[in-house]
This record gives structure tokens, sequence and C-alpha cells, in this order.
């Protein structure tokens, strides 16, 4: 179920990458922005979970279009390197402003605490349930954007063949937008999905920013299933690795899996060969 | 106007006294390297703002033999990287002769070099054991009670409380062993038993497999080594796995913000416990003076013995480096001296010849050779409705 919860924001960090060219390390401050969204929606105006979801895409979404456009854009010339480096002085300065609003203190919804169902020797929390049918509803929608919309095709095709897709007339910086507003929203609503099972603070997305990377890498980065693929391999191999090896080096079993895959396939599960 | 032999003469005599006047006017340099940021920066802002208000009152009262404190502040981020990179800063750049406040232990374990090697006086409220056996060469003075002093108080409320088993499940930190180690000795010599520990990496999401192998050991109390994000996520699994034995963790992690986070059901039952400040002490009500708050914490409290021991230390020695304080510091903190609780007036007693012994907001300010504290209270509280309730103070 922590595969299903990291496979969102993964899944918002491959769809810019697929798009636009580059690692947007800042998805974990979007994450951050994304789980204050929706305890907002939650605690100030009484929503319950779903529309605080939506909130939490929503408002992460926008403040990454306006951040791509303002910080981002000016440097894709310059090269994916460049632009990547820039995300990450992007995620320190969106983290610090969250906590120059909302300050160090953490943040819970307003939601109750239930005990486990338990039988069979089994026992499933009903949020952790809540939360991986939550990301499961977000990733069909995702898929059904991709398939059946015509947005979601010009990003597909953008993805594929950037210079073909050009020819063809398909307006580059309206897709990078929509890419944004797509890839980093998701972020946010993992963020808050992140969120709903520890606390919001200003680190709440930076915690789980070297698992969200280790599975868009482990799957394939720019591949939307390779995330999914990705993020599911690293939740189940943290907790299996821990019948072999001390809970201390659970965190070490994403960079683990980067390294067997990458060695026999560089491109990642999903990725494909460079060219 | 001409230039005669005899003028020449009086300002080549001059020129070392210009050099004597310029040093007395010098400012004492002290750098407050304190969490703002993560894990420890619900801290962090308001020890700042004690440092702060302290210098301000030394330097409104007229300084320290007239040196005034300058201050300069860095964030560690509650991250050894970020604190070392701070450190360098305060001691390059900035010359402080004393560094102030780290708190998180791997950060004041990654600092300290930096600071006994350039011969600079480390305060720190860190409570790892390792911290004051690294070869500091009495560069390194801490008022937080090291885990032998908290282990053994620890193990004494548990033994008083009836625990028979203890589980310990724990946050990946230079004391998480030895904590667990000490307290294994305490209980065995009580007739209880420490019975496993988990030391865990406090950056996940979930830690329903860690909390799955601790609870079928059958503990009947879990011992929670945690800072305040790591404690959130085990505190509400621990209710939805269907746990309701006692819970025991530092307060550093339980707290207020951190309850209010959490459904009361959560954290109901839950024992926390400090090394308390001295709450009858004048330091302790300057101190909430300062913060403008009923119950201030305990790092609060002890950065603002550092700073008024500072004070003292450079007014007794006449100098304001860190060989200064580190030569100096014992004969003001403890001994025969008069009591005194704030730096203003321990420095008039000191201009009029007399010995002094500070006793501050954390408790005695008496220290070890090692640079330990010899003794402080300790506060157990319980969580009932989402607040801390006192259960013991001694």
């Amino acid at each position: 179920m922590e595969g299903a919860v990291l496979a969102v924001p993964a899944i918002g960090f491959n769809a810019v990458y697929a798009v636009l060219r580059f690692a947007n390390f800042a998805v974990a401050s979007f994450a951050t922005i994304g789980a204050f969204a929706g305890w907002a929606a939650n605690t100030a105006l009484g929503w319950p979970v779903a529309p605080s979801l939506l909130a939490a895409f929503v408002v992460a979404g926008i403040v990454g279009v306006v951040t791509d456009e303002v910080a981002l854009r000016p440097l894709r010339p310059s090269g994916a390197l460049t632009t990547a480096i820039a995300s990450v002085a992007l995620a320190i300065i969106l983290e610090n402003v969250v906590r120059f609003f909302f300050g160090n203190d953490p943040r819970g919804f307003n939601l109750a605490v239930y005990r486990d169902w338990r039988g069979f020797g089994l026992h499933v929390g009903p949020q952790q349930a809540r939360d991986a049918g939550a990301a499961l509803v977000a990733m069909a929608a995702l898929f059904g954007f991709l398939a059946f919309t015509r947005a979601g095709k010009t990003m597909r095709a953008v993805a594929d063949n950037p210079t073909l897709a050009s020819l063809k007339g398909i307006d580059a910086p309206r897709v990078a937008r929509i890419a944004s507003f797509v890839g980093l929203g998701l972020s946010g609503f993992g963020g808050m999905l992140i969120a709903l099972d520890t606390q919001v603070d200003p680190l709440t997305g930076f915690r789980v920013l070297l698992p969200i990377f280790a599975a868009a890498v482990v799957g394939g980065l720019g591949s939307i299933p390779g995330a999914v693929a990705g993020a599911f391999l690293i939740g189940i191999g943290q907790e299996m690795s821990l019948l072999v090896l001390p809970a201390t080096y659970r965190g070490a079993v994403g960079f683990l899996a980067i390294l067997l895959v990458l060695s026999f396939r560089p491109a990642g599960l999903f990725g494909q060969a460079a060219s | 106007m001409p230039i005669t032999r005899r003028a020449a003469l009086a300002a080549g005599l001059a020129v070392p006294f210009i050099g004597h006047a310029r040093a007395a006017a010098e400012p004492v340099r002290i750098g407050a390297l304190c969490p703002l940021t993560g894990a420890g920066g619900q801290y962090g802002p308001s020890m700042v703002k004690v440092i702060q208000a302290v210098a301000d009152q030394v330097n409104m009262a007229g300084g320290i033999g007239g040196r005034m404190f300058a201050l300069t502040v860095a964030d560690t981020q509650t991250n050894p990287d970020a604190t070392v990179a701070g450190g360098h800063k305060l001691i390059d750049v900035d010359r402080v002769a004393a560094v102030v406040g780290t708190w998180a232990s791997a950060d004041t374990t990654a600092v300290a070099p930096l600071c006994w090697e350039a011969k600079v006086m480390l305060f720190t409220v860190s409570g790892a054991d390792s911290i004051t056996k690294l070869p500091h060469h009495g560069y390194i003075i801490r008022t937080q009670p090291n885990t032998v002093l908290q282990m053994a108080r620890v193990s004494q409320f548990l033994l008083e409380n009836k625990a028979k088993s203890v589980f310990a499940l724990s946050s990946q930190t230079p004391f998480a062993v030895d904590a667990y180690s000490r307290m294994a000795e305490a209980l065995k010599q009580g007739g209880a038993q420490a019975i496993g520990q988990i030391v865990y990496d406090p950056h996940q999401t979930s830690f329903r497999s860690e909390i799955d192998r601790a609870l079928a050991a059958k503990p009947d109390v879990l011992f929670l080594g945690s800072y305040a994000p790591d404690l959130a996520v085990l505190l509400r699994e621990l209710y939805q796995a269907g746990y309701d034995g006692h819970r025991l963790t530092y307060g550093y992690a339980a707290t207020p913000k951190a309850l209010a986070s959490l459904p009361p059901a959560v954290t109901t039952g839950l024992w926390s416990f400090d090394p308390s400040p001295d709450l009858g002490s004048p330091a302790y009500a300057a101190v909430r003076k300062i913060l403008g708050a009923d119950d201030p914490d305990p790092y609060s409290c002890q950065v603002y013995d550092h700073m008024n021991l500072i004070a003292l230390s450079v007014a007794k020695a006449g100098q304001a480096s860190g060989v200064a304080i580190h030569d100096t510091i014992r004969a003001i903190s403890q001994g025969d001296g008069q009591p005194v609780y704030d730096a203003v007036e321990g420095m008039r007693l000191l201009a009029s010849g007399k010995a002094v012994n500070y006793s501050g907001a954390s408790g005695p300010c008496d220290f070890t050779p090692d640079g330990d504290i010899e003794s402080c209270k300790f506060r157990f509280d319980v969580v009932e409705g989402g607040h801390k309730k006192l259960l013991s103070l001694s």
C-alpha cells in the first residue's frame, strides 16, 4: 500500500520528465504544497477526504504551472541539467515559503483514526486501504486522460517524439503547461495521501523525495506505467527487506533497486533505450 | 604642522597602547547554531530568541568589561551537513569564541571537531553519551543530561510503574543503541527485562512492519525513541494495530503541537519524560519572561544558561577567546562562590573581587571534567485529552 501512495508523485515526476525532458526535483515541494492545501480544505473548510484531495491536486498544479513559467521555462534552452539544478533551488524556495506562512509545527487532518480490520492472521488498515484506493483512482484517471482526451493525446505525442509533434503543429508551450499542471498536481495529490498517514509540515514531501526518485528511475524515467511498477517494487522491496536486513537499512533498498535494475536495464523497467 | 622628534617618539610609544585599546573594545563573538528548520525546527526559533535576549541584557548593562556580545545566527537544519557548513562559517569567517545551541546529537557530533581544533567552545543541548567521549580537550560543555543519567531515571520510572518487559522502537540516532543498553542494564537490576530493540530509518511513511515485529514480542511497555515526525506515525499505527499497552517517549518528541496534530484517542495514556528546568529558579523566571510562555521548553532554558556562563567566564578571564572560556568556566559555574542566577549580577560580584557560582534555568550547571552536567531534575507526564499532565518531578 505504501507503494501505491508513492506511485502517485512518482507518476507526476515521470509525466513532467516525459514532456519537458528534465528531472523536476521540486516534486517534493509540490507534494508539501498539496498536503497543506488538502489540510486547509479539510480543517478550515470542513471538506471530507475526496474533495480535499482534489484541492491538493488543483492548488499544487496551479502553483506548479506558475513557478514553471517564471523560474524553469526561461532556463530550459540551457539544457536539462541546468533546469534540474534550478528545480532543486525552486524546491528549497517553495519549502521556505511554506515555512514562512505556516511555521514548522506539525499539523494533522480532522479525521478519525480507525483500528485495523483483522482476519486469517492478517490485518489491514482502513485508512491505508482508502489511501491506496485513492491512489488507484488517480492513476486510472490519468490513464483515461492520456488515452481518451485530446490534451492527453498531445502530451503523449510530445513525449514520444517532440520534433514530429511540432511538425504536426502541436502547441509545445501549451502542452508543457498541461504536463506541469497534471504532473505537479499529482505530486500534490500524492503529498496529501502521504500526509494522511504521517503529518503535514514543511518537510512532508522532502522526506519521500528519494523513494519517489528511486521509483521513477527504476520504472524508467519518463514512463508512466514504469513509475507505478517502480513504486510498487520499492514499496514491496522495503517491506520484504525486513526479513533479511535490520530496519535501519530499509531506506537503502531503493538505491539497491536502482543499482540492480540499471545494471541490467539502463533505461529502467519500462523506459525507452537512449537513442 | 612640522613633525618634531619628540612628537614622533611619543607617537611610537603610543602604538602598542592603540592596539590594546582596540582589543579592549573587541566584541565577544558568539555563534548561535540552532535548529531553525528540520526535525528540531520547533525549538530553534525560541532558542535564538533567548540567546539574543541574554546578549541584549548584557550589552545594555555595559557589556562584559566594556566588550559587547556580537551574535551571529546559523541554521543547523537539523542536518549534520548543514551544521558543519554553518560551523565553518561561524568559526572561519565570523571568528566566534563560542558556538551555542546545537540540538541534534548527530549535528553536534559533526561540528564538534571543527570547534575543538579551532579552540572554540561548544555549548550543546544534545544528549548522546558519545559526544563528551570525543577527544574534545575540554571544549564541549553540555547542559542536557547524557543517556546514563536519562536512562537511569527512565528505568526507575518504569520499575515504579510495574513494567516487566520493555521493547524499544528507536529512531536511528547516535544515542539509540547506548540508551537501550543503559535501560536494559538498569531494568535487569530491578527485576524487569528489555526484550528487544528495532532501530528504524525515520524517513519512512509507515512503520507497520516494525510495529508488527515489536508487538510479536508481547511487551507491556513500548519505549519510543523518536523525534516528533516519526512519533506521530508510530502512535497512529500503534493505535490502528490495536496496541493498548503503555508507551513512553522523549518529551522533545511529544511536543504540544505534535500531540495536537493527532486525535486524542491516539495519544491518551502516552508517557513522556524531559530533563526538567529548575522551576523555582530566578533564571527560569527570566526565560519565561523572555519567551512570554508559562512553560518554556528545556532547550531554551539551557541556552539561557550557555550565554550567562559565557559572559561570566569572559568577565572572570578578562579575555574573550575560546581558550579563556575553556579555562575559567568551572571557576564560575561551581564551587564555593556566591550563588548567582544571571550574568549581570555575577559580573558585578566578580568586579568586586568575589567568587561566584552560577545556577541556571536548567539546573545547577555543575560540570564533570568531560563536560557533562553532574545532575538535574526530570519530569514525567501523561497525555490526557491531547495535553500533557504532570505525573512526577524529581
